[in-house]
Order: structure tokens, then C-alpha cells, then sequence
């Protein structure tokens, strides 16, 4: 029996399928597996992936890799590596110092202002001046309360900075009543004999007084000027439960900010568009260019940095001049992202308004030429490139039973989402477009301030459960799960994902369910948005409701949200949508390269 | 026995630095605490019948210099947490490394351990993720 394999090369996966040609002409699918691509997508990297993935799915049929008779590539070109992310800012630059956090045990409640002075420097302070005393953790808690007592018949104490978690065990053992802020590691960085700012909380409420500008306007007798300087600050410190802010006049911070840039869209009309507009309007302007030719970004701003640096590294790794690159499309979403605070004495970032955006690349040449001959050149198996994409994928996706002409596809990858209608005539549209699984794991890492990518990832694939005892679990829908024995304490009370094989378990001081909101927003923000605009693109007349049915596959059809998301959305359209299972075995994957095997059948 | 809910600590002879420390970890996590000098008894029966006893289900075992954090309901002998200074060599040596001013050493001196196990009880009731 002759073997033939479909080959689909993906931002994140290679997919592979085969099948057995029988005596009388038709195709019996035998094995197909999936590895992670390597190289960038559409780069003669890819074959030790393509190697890869054959060689499980051969060793699955117990036949070895040299019976491959032909191999089938899909004709991605000229896209490759499709996508890039980035979420656009402004640099922010105050005056002012600060610190704010949320120690799990602040003492005291209330708010004052003071000079800085140490602990060691009592001696040396001027009575009738107010002051708030820093301490090093090299003071234990007794002899901290001790000093502070003795100081406070002669001194006026205000307010108290530890470096230790000490806070109650100190205000316990005072004879006054002060704010007391604690774990400030970095207390040596304090400046003291500045004027600062303290607030604690009184429980379960966070700081009114430093969350408002007014309120450290009036704590620090600033002028209107000095107001405005400080307003990130007390932006920053919103949520907070303890705050210290420091006046550090005419400091030396002079940064160059950077603006966000303006977007310049050259299509069948050219748009340009500031980014700071937001991502509402840099869609209305795609839009309205019509069919893309390029994209630029203003010199020497963000979003021109972030444009040129794309187009280099794709010209690097297609071996072409940079001006031969083009960007076809853009997503745009808004986000939160984190943006760190000159002046803040701990890297406290504050929340501002963002833009992420995906870009589309295309080069001149058709690079999976180049992957076909290094395939017969090192694996001496005769390799063809056979077909676009998106057709490929709805060949493979009327294996999904239940399906029929005319059928639409929504291929949901990692980098881009493509979609594609066939109708009863054989005739077909298709549309490559920016973002996809990649710019939802951007926006969830920005947008919870994650540090690793993996994390982000991780969130974006599993469900989230908090571990409320050693033998229970409430899971984000609201049900429990109990353990049959106490599972391991580094776990409890903690955030965690259920991943297939484990907990895992999330760093960061994080609710539940700001971590699902964030998650399910930036799902519905890429994919709702991208597959009504890449359905818009290839329905008859541009109209939605001329589309009877949709089919969802590629890796991020697999998701545990997204199906269920476009099902309910384009359920008002009267479309039938839903997670394509292809040959009614492989779920929403393996569509494209089930398609190149078909599609040998009718090249033949 | 005092029906107040509080962290059970049940002691045998406790090293009075030990006590301190571990009573300072509960206090700066603001739950309440009794401390009751028990009949000769091993460290896991200490710590497994203080927490069986107390009314949040916490409790601390403390022989000499060895302690022992419990939760109801976990079995016996299968401490949540244990500080037990295996030598005072060892404990001399992180000291040498805390004096070289890492941050990590100091959460590993025995005085910072006994602190971290009394906080670590007083978080168990608070359902906090545990120090480490």
C-alpha cells in the first residue's frame, strides 16, 4: 500500500497525517501526530520538526520512514511568521517617591505626614517637629517599641517604616497609636530628613487618603503644579492597603519619554491614526483603508520602533530586504499594562491604558519551496507543495460529521486566524489575519502583570481553582473537588491550574477571579473580534447571515472557552458553529494536513 | 480547657528562645494563641492533639528546640511543617552565611524557621498561603 503524508507547518505545531493509498483509488487514513515547529514558521528549520512528527506517526504504524512515498506541504506563503505582539505605551516620570504595597499585616490605621528620620538618629530630633521614624530589621521588634516609647515623651512620633515584618508585634507593645507600614525591603533607599506621607488602612477598606491626589496634595502641602506631578502616583496606590509617599523636590529624574507614535495605514485610501486613540479606532481606519498594501509607524515613536524592528527580523530570516517585507493586516486590542514608576522605591508599576497589537508579514518569496527540496535533499522523500492553507483546512474539516457544502472555516492558530468559504460549485475565499492564541497569552501576561510567559500560557489552557483546605479544592464554576488524602501545604490557600497531569500552582498575589475575568476578556477581545471580521471577509457579499455553518478548527479551537465563546456570538447570526472533529477522531486539529492527503485524490 | 478559638500550642519543656519566636510569628499574624506545658509526650502527639483540640483546627507542638505545626484532621506523624535543629553545627554554618548578608539565610536560621512555623499556624486559619 503506497503511504502518503500531509505536512501542515504552524506557528506552534507541525501537524503531520497518513494515509494508505488502496487498490481501488481511495484513501484509507492510517496515523498523524503533532509536534512543536521548529524554526519560524515557513524557514527551512522546520524539517527537523517535519522529521519529528513523521517519524512518530510511522512508528504508530510500525512502517518505516522511507515507505512515505510522497509528502505534501501546505502552501502557507507567503506568509511566514506571521504575527507580532506588543503592547504600546508612554513612559511616566514624576517627581515624587514612594512606596506602596500590601504587607499582609500593617498596624495601626490612620494617616500623617513627617520628616523622615532613623531610628539611630532620635537623639538628634528637634522636638515639636512631626516625624515618621524608618527602622532596619537589624532592630528586633522589642527594643524598636523600647526606643519609640522612650522618644515619645520628648519627640512627636507619627507614623513608623520596618523593614522586618514586625508591625503588630511592635504597635502591641507601644504606648501610643501610630500608622505602622512594614516589609519595606528596601528601607536603606529611604532619603531621610525629606517630608513624607504615611497611611494604613483601617481594615478591609485600602488607602483613601494616597490614592487621591488631593488628599497627598494636602498631607504634603503641594502646590497645583506639584498636584498634577503626583496624580500617578496616587493612581498607583489605588487597591493599596498601606502607602508611604516621599517628597523628593527637584529630583534629577529626566527621562526621555517616548510617545506612542501614529499609525500610517496604506491601502486602497491611506489612513493614519494615533495609537493613543485607542483600539476601537485604529480597527475604524483599517478598515476604511480597505485592502492593506503596507503598514508604517512614525519615526522614533513606540509603535515605529516596534513596525521597524518586525520587518528587519522577518527580512533576516527570509533573507530579503527589509523593504520587500509588508504588514497585510493588524489586530488591535486594548489592555492594561503595567508601567513602571521613576521615583518608586520598590518598582511599583502603575496600571495605564495600552494598546497590543498583532501584525500580519508578508515577504515576496515562497519559502516552502525551499523546505520541499531540503525534505528530499536530507530525507529522501519526493515532497510537493500542494495547495493553499485554508482550502486544505476545510477539505480537512468536512471530515467533521455533520458538515456539507457550503461550509466555512475559522482556523484558529497561535499566531493568525484564516478563515475560508467553499461553496457547492468549488469555488473558494479565504483570508489570512492577524492575532490569535499568541496575542492572548500577550494580553494576559500584560494585563496581570505576569513575569514569565510560561505562566501567562498556562492561564490561557487551564481552569483555575483555589485550594481552600489541605483536602478541598473550589473550582472557578464554583463546585469542589476534595482530595482523597492532604495534599502538599506549599499548595494551600494558593491560586492553582488544573493541568491534565497536576496542579500547578500561581506565584503571584492574585484573585481567582480577576485572573478568569482577565483571561476570558482577552479571549473574547481576540477571537470574537477576529472571527467576525475574518468571516465578514470571505461571506458572500460580506454578509454574515449567507454563511449556514461554521466549522472551528486549529490549536486554539482545542481551548476549553473559545468554541464555546464564537458559538454563542455568531449564534445570533443564525450561524451553526461549533469545534470542528476532523476524520471524527482528531478533535479541531490535523484538518490542514487531512486536507493535502485528500487532496490527492482529486490532483490524481 | 478554655473554649476561646484560639492556636493550640502544646509544649514539653520548650526552648524559651524557641517559644518566643514562634508566639512573635502568631502574634504579627494577629490570631489569637494559649500556650499549655503538657505531660511527657513525643513531638507528633504534642502537635497532632493541639490541633485536634483547637477550635480553628491549628496547632503547634514544641519539645526543647523542636516544633511541629499540625491541622486537624491531617494524620498523625504527618506534621504540615517541623523545625528540628539537626545540629548546631548546621546552625552555625547558615549563620556564617546569613553574616555574608544574604537575605535567604536568614529565613533559614533557626529563629526565622521557628517564626515562619508560628506564622504558618496562624495562616492555616486565615486559609493564607503558607510562608516558606
Amino acid at each position: 500500500m503506497k503511504l502518503i503524508a500531509g505536512v501542515d507547518i504552524g506557528n506552534s505545531t507541525t501537524e503531520v497525517c497518513v494515509g494508505g493509498v488502496l487498490p481501488d483509488g481511495s484513501i484509507r487514513f492510517l496515523a498523524s501526530a503533532s509536534v512543536r515547529t521548529t524554526g519560524t514558521k515557513g524557514t527551512p528549520e522546520n524539517v527537523g520538526g517535519i522529521r519529528a512528527a513523521l517519524e512518530t506517526a510511522c512508528e504508530r504504524l510500525g512502517r518505516p520512514l522511507s515507505d512515505i512515498s510522497l509528502a505534501r506541504l501546505n502552501e502557507a506563503a507567503p506568509v511566514i511568521g506571521d504575527t507580532a505582539m506588543e503592547t504600546i505605551t508612554e513612559t511616566i516620570i514624576t517627581e515624587s517617591s514612594m512606596i506602596g504595597h500590601n504587607p499582609s499585616t500593617p498596624a495601626g490605621a490612620g494617616q500623617a505626614a513627617g520628616t523622615l528620620i532613623f531610628l539611630e538618629d532620635l537623639d538628634k530630633g528637634m522636638p515639636g517637629t512631626p516625624y515618621i521614624v524608618a527602622v532596619s530589621k537589624a532592630h528586633s521588634y522589642e527594643e524598636t517599641a523600647g526606643i519609640l516609647n522612650a522618644y515619645q515623651e520628648t519627640l512627636s512620633i507619627r507614623g513608623v517604616i520596618l523593614q522586618a515584618d514586625e508591625a503588630v508585634l511592635v504597635e502591641n507593645r507601644l504606648r501610643f497609636s501610630v500608622p505602622i507600614v512594614d516589609e519595606v525591603r528596601h528601607i536603606d533607599r529611604i532619603p531621610s530628613g525629606k517630608l513624607a506621607a504615611i497611611e494604613v488602612a483601617l481594615p478591609g477598606q485600602s488607602v483613601r487618603m494616597l490614592s487621591n491626589p488631593y488628599g497627598i496634595a494636602t498631607l504634603l502641602k503641594l502646590d497645583a503644579g506639584e498636584t498634577r506631578a503626583v496624580t500617578p502616583i496616587a493612581k498607583s496606590l489605588v487597591g493599596k492597603r498601606s502607602a508611604v509617599v516621599i517628597k523628593t523636590p527637584h529630583g534629577n529624574i529626566r527621562e526621555n519619554v517616548l510617545p506612542a507614535g501614529v499609525i500610517h495605514i496604506e491601502g486602497e485610501h491611506t489612513v493614519s491614526v494615533p495609537v493613543d486613540e485607542g483600539a476601537e479606532k485604529i480597527m475604524g481606519a483599517l478598515a476604511e483603508a480597505g485592502k492593506v498594501r503596507d503598514v508604517f509607524g512614525e519615526e522614533n515613536t513606540n509603535v515605529g520602533n516596534m513596525f521597524r524592528r518586525i520587518k528587519t527580523g522577518m527580512a533576516d530570516l527570509a533573507q530579503e530586504a527589509s523593504g520587500s517585507v509588508r504588514i497585510t493586516d493588524l489586530l488591535a486590542v486594548d489592555t492594561l499594562a503595567p508601567v513602571e514608576i521613576s521615583g518608586a522605591l520598590a518598582g511599583e508599576t502603575c496600571m495605564e491604558k495600552a494598546v497590543g497589537i498583532a501584525a500580519m508579514v508578508k515577504t515576496e518569496q515562497l519559502p516552502m519551496e525551499r523546505i520541499a527540496r531540503k525534505m528530499r535533499r536530507e530525507m529522501g522523500i519526493y515532497t510537493t507543495v500542494a495547495g493553499v492553507e485554508a482550502v486544505m483546512a476545510s477539505l480537512g474539516a468536512l471530515t467533521t460529521p455533520g458538515t456539507q457544502l457550503p461550509i466555512a472555516i475559522l482556523d484558529m492558530g497561535g499566531g493568525s486566524t484564516d478563515a475560508a468559504v467553499i461553496t457547492e460549485d468549488g469555488r473558494v475565499r479565504t483570508t489570512h489575519q492577524a492575532g490569535a492564541g499568541e496575542l492572548v497569552t500577550l494580553l494576559i501576561q500584560t494585563e496581570l502583570g505576569l513575569e514569565s510567559r510560561i505562566t501567562a500560557e498556562q492561564i490561557k489552557r487551564y481552569p483555575l481553582a483555589k485550594v481552600e483546605s489541605l483536602f478541598h479544592m473550589r473550582l472557578e464554576n464554583g463546585s469542589m473537588q476534595f482530595f482523597p488524602e492532604a495534599i502538599d501545604p506549599r499548595y494551600y490557600g494558593h491560586v492553582v491550574l488544573l493541568t491534565p497531569n497536576e496542579l500547578l500552582r500561581i506565584e503571584e498575589d492574585l484573585p481567582m477571579e480577576r485572573i478568569s475575568q482577565v483571561r476570558r476578556e482577552a479571549k473574547r477581545k481576540v477571537f470574537v473580534c477576529n472571527a467576525l471580521r475574518a468571516l465578514a471577509a470571505v461571506a458572500p457579499e460580506g454578509n454574515l447571515k449567507k454563511i449556514p455553518n461554521v466549522v472551528l478548527v486549529g490549536g486554539s479551537a482545542e481551548d476549553f472557552e473559545i468554541p464555546e465563546m464564537l458559538t454563542e456570538e455568531l449564534s445570533s447570526y443564525r450561524i451553526v458553529c461549533g469545534r470542528g472533529n476532523i476524520r471524527s477522531s482528531e478533535g479541531p486539529r490535523n484538518a490542514v494536513a487531512t486536507g493535502l492527503v485528500l487532496s490527492y485524490l482529486g490532483g490524481n | 480547657m478554655s473554649g476561646r478559638p484560639s492556636v493550640f500550642l502544646y509544649t514539653n519543656r520548650p526552648a524559651p528562645d524557641c517559644l518566643r519566636e514562634i508566639c512573635a510569628g502568631i502574634e504579627e499574624e494577629g490570631v489569637p494563641f494559649q500556650v499549655m506545658e503538657r505531660e511527657e509526650a513525643d513531638l507528633d502527639t504534642l502537635a497532632w492533639e493541639a490541633a485536634s483540640e483547637s477550635m480553628l483546627g491549628s496547632g503547634i507542638g514544641i519539645r526543647g528546640r523542636e516544633a511541629a505545626m499540625q491541622m486537624r484532621s491531617v494524620p498523625k506523624g504527618h506534621n504540615v511543617f517541623e523545625v528540628r535543629p539537626d545540629s548546631d553545627k548546621e546552625e552555625a554554618s547558615v549563620r556564617h552565611a546569613y553574616d555574608a548578608g544574604t537575605d535567604r539565610a536568614e529565613k533559614d536560621r533557626l529563629p526565622g524557621r521557628w517564626r515562619i512555623l508560628g506564622a504558618n499556624s496562624a495562616r492555616a486559619v486565615k486559609k493564607l498561603p503558607f510562608k516558606e
